[in-house]
């Protein structure tokens, strides 16, 4: 055995020369890791593949892993057994005016409390740090008791106005903004500039990477959100996809090939989302994750 | 001294601007729920309709309308007058009949309206949810830790939590361990392991209650496929309709569900540990096992203590996934959770306080948790520094 534990011996940067002993390792590893790979997936291709069958075919055993014929229009069918329209522009509504509304106030209070001074700094910080503590479910109750009071139950506004702020977003951000050196806020008010313009024309773009991460939890987050919006609401103008998606399957029962054609449609977009942008996904999760 | 200075105070009059949107928001819909929910469990709340303002009265026909009203149809006339009111006819229906009172309910815009047959005349009244509260101090708490069904739904949650977050810890660690190996393909297995927790859990939910179907599903299949590749004949098992095997369903989509995101996490960690403690190992001669075992794990102390404290914490609140799979607490309520349990209560029974005091119950479990987390597990599990 080598004293380096067999690992890789460099000799030319363009060719690794490993040992038989790393070499079968490696294949042990990523034999494990294919077969870890083909089990994570397998729900989703089960799901595509289920989609695209018509009744019978989806019910047989053992399965059939390539639909034949291919029902395309079983998106169709499904599409239009529900108002399903109606869902997509509700979640895609909710999730970029959360997202906006989550980029602005965070991105703000971020600032704040990464660049100023101010009295009772601590104090805040610590109380936000205490949300965290509480856990989302606790809250149903008298929010739900809150919002028939002020008659906002059934309403647009209950799905948006508590979700443009996040704790989770106004950490992220803090974290990127404190990488910014003092000087540039030090000689930027010298030359007259106002906090709120040097934020916007200075640091925000500073800290483009910071915002993308932060849009991306957010919007993922409001387009995946589903207790909040079953509870707060009952009117069918107002549900999301998921709502949407719980009822449709309440009403189908055993119609698999259509409950997962409309399972694809929900799951497709954020797959897209996160093929596009893993890299700012990891990211955000190693940041907050880790502190 | 800041206090004198008043660029200090200008600075914190800023600050505030721009801290007000998100305090704003967070003091309504986080720290006033939060407050309530224990000043609510104090309370036995419960909801009344009550007559709210007169809309109309008709005087003409009274008796034909009261004559459909009682073999509950909604009359032609009334629906065409509530129409004005903006209801939809074809969504009406009259879901209260009384000798003199009737409660026609509007399912699309969710509104109700009374009727009243007052001194020969119809009188229409829009409806008032008034909320009744009466204090009974300790009585919710009490009425909840004598509720079998709240001891069970504590049990199956525990049973759940000590299940699931070691089984999904110890293959995330695994995991880590093998994607730190290989670099040709990282984010190939990145994307497919990380998938499950970014989509939506009602559609990935969705798709294991296909299956965990009995007859059809993937999952008996392949099992007693595997099964029989080993010679030993397994057969088909009802997954959601077992009260023996409704848990352990839950346990495998969490496990599926989490694993990836447990190991990205760890992942991340390990990448961090500085490259001098593998050099020293090198020295000093460790094979692969030891090194891992003797400064990877060690050095990965306090990123394994924060995944398992937040898979703790987030387990405590499993709900939504029996929600989807069950429609219900699951066979002989062997899924019931803690918060489903708060649920049913509040939003299946209208038992409000009830519900409330089962929160704060389920806020001391977590906040418990977080806590031990910040003071021991914090303090005491840093190797480095």
């Amino acid at each position: 055995m080598s004293a380096n534990g067999g690992g890789p011996v460099k000799r030319n940067p363009k060719f690794t020369i490993y040992s038989a002993r790393r070499f079968s390792w490696l294949v042990i590893v990523y034999l494990v890791l294919l077969g870890s790979a083909i089990v994570m997936a397998t729900p989703f291709l089960w799901m595509l593949t289920t989609s695209l069958k018509d009744k019978y075919q989806a019910l047989r055993i053992p399965p059939v892993w390539i639909p034949n014929p291919v029902h395309w229009e079983n998106y169709l069918t499904a599409w239009n057994a529900a108002p399903f329209g109606r869902y997509f522009v509700n979640s895609i509504f909710l999730a970029v005016t959360s997202t906006l509304g989550d980029l602005i106030t965070a991105t703000l209070a971020a600032y704040a409390f990464a660049k100023m001074n101010f009295l009772g700094k601590n104090f805040i910080f610590a109380l936000l740090l205490g949300t965290l503590m509480i856990p989302g479910e606790m809250l149903l109750v008298p929010s739900f008791i809150l919002v028939k009071r002020i008659g906002w139950y059934n309403t647009y506004q209950v799905l948006i106005v508590p979700w443009i702020t996040s704790v989770f977003g106004i950490f992220l951000l803090r974290q990127f903004f404190r990488t910014l050196p003092d000087e540039l806020w030090d000689s930027a008010r010298l030359d007259g500039c106002s906090r709120l313009r040097f934020l916007l024309q200075i640091a925000v773009p500073l800290v483009r990477p910071g915002m993308a991460t932060l849009a991306l939890f957010s919007f993922i987050g409001s387009w995946n959100a589903f207790l909040w919006v079953l509870i707060m609401t009952d009117k069918v103008e107002l549900r999301t996809v998921p709502v949407g998606l719980r009822f449709f399957m309440m009403e189908m029962g055993s119609e698999y090939h259509l409950l997962m054609a409309t399972a694809t449609m929900a799951v497709i977009p954020v797959l897209i989302l996160f093929l596009l942008a893993q890299k700012q996904f990891v990211q955000g999760i190693a940041r907050t994750g880790l502190r | 001294m800041r206090w004198k200075n008043k660029r200090f105070w200008a600075e914190t009059l800023q600050a505030y601007i721009f801290l007000l949107p998100t305090l704003a928001v967070l003091g309504v819909f986080t720290f006033f729920p939060f407050v309530n929910a224990f000043i609510y469990s104090g309370y036995d709340i419960k909801t009344r309709t009550v007559p709210g303002s007169v809309l109309f009265a008709i005087t003409t026909d009274v008796e034909s309308l009261i004559a459909s009203l009682r073999r509950g149809r909604v009359p032609e006339t009334l629906a065409r007058v509530l129409e004005g009111h903006g209801a939809q006819t074809e969504h009406l229906w009259v879901r209260l009949r009384e000798a003199n009172r009737w409660v026609i309910r509007d399912e699309k815009n969710m509104q109700e309206y009374l009727i009243l047959h007052e001194e020969g005349a119809l009188v229409v009244r829009s409806t008032v949810t008034k909320w009744d509260m009466q204090p009974v101090g300790l009585e919710n708490f009490r009425k909840v830790l004598a509720d079998p069904d709240f001891v069970k739904a504590l049990r199956n949650t525990a049973v759940y939590v000590g299940i699931s977050v070691p089984i999904t810890l110890f293959l995330a660690l695994i995991l880590a361990t093998l994607l730190k190996q290989v670099t040709f393909g990282r984010s190939f297995f990145r994307l497919v392991n990380f998938s499950p927790y970014v989509t939506s859990v009602v559609a990935i939910t969705m798709v294991w209650h296909w299956i965990f179907d009995r007859h059809a599903g993937l999952l008996n299949y392949v099992i007693s496929t595997l099964g029989s590749f080993f010679g030993a004949k397994v057969a088909f098992v009802d997954w959601l309709g077992d009260p023996s095997l409704a848990l352990p369903a839950v346990i495998i989509l969490s496990v599926w569900r989490f694993v990836g995101y447990q190991a990205i996490i760890l992942l991340a960690g390990m990448q961090s540990i500085d490259r001098e403690y593998y050099e020293a190992a090198k020295v000093d001669g460790g094979s692969g096992l030891q090194v891992w075992w003797h400064i990877t794990l060690p050095l990965l102390t306090p990123q394994i203590f924060f995944v398992f404290i937040i898979s703790v914490i987030g387990a405590f609140r499993l709900f939504q996934e029996v929600l989807i799979l069950f429609q219900g607490p699951g066979p002989e309520k062997s899924v019931l959770t803690l918060v489903y349990y708060l649920y049913e209560k509040a939003f299946g029974l209208g038992q409000y306080g009830l519900a409330s005091a089962a929160s704060v119950i389920l806020f001391a479990i977590v906040f418990l948790l977080s806590l031990f987390n910040l003071t021991v597990v914090q303090r005491r599990v840093h190797y480095e520094r």
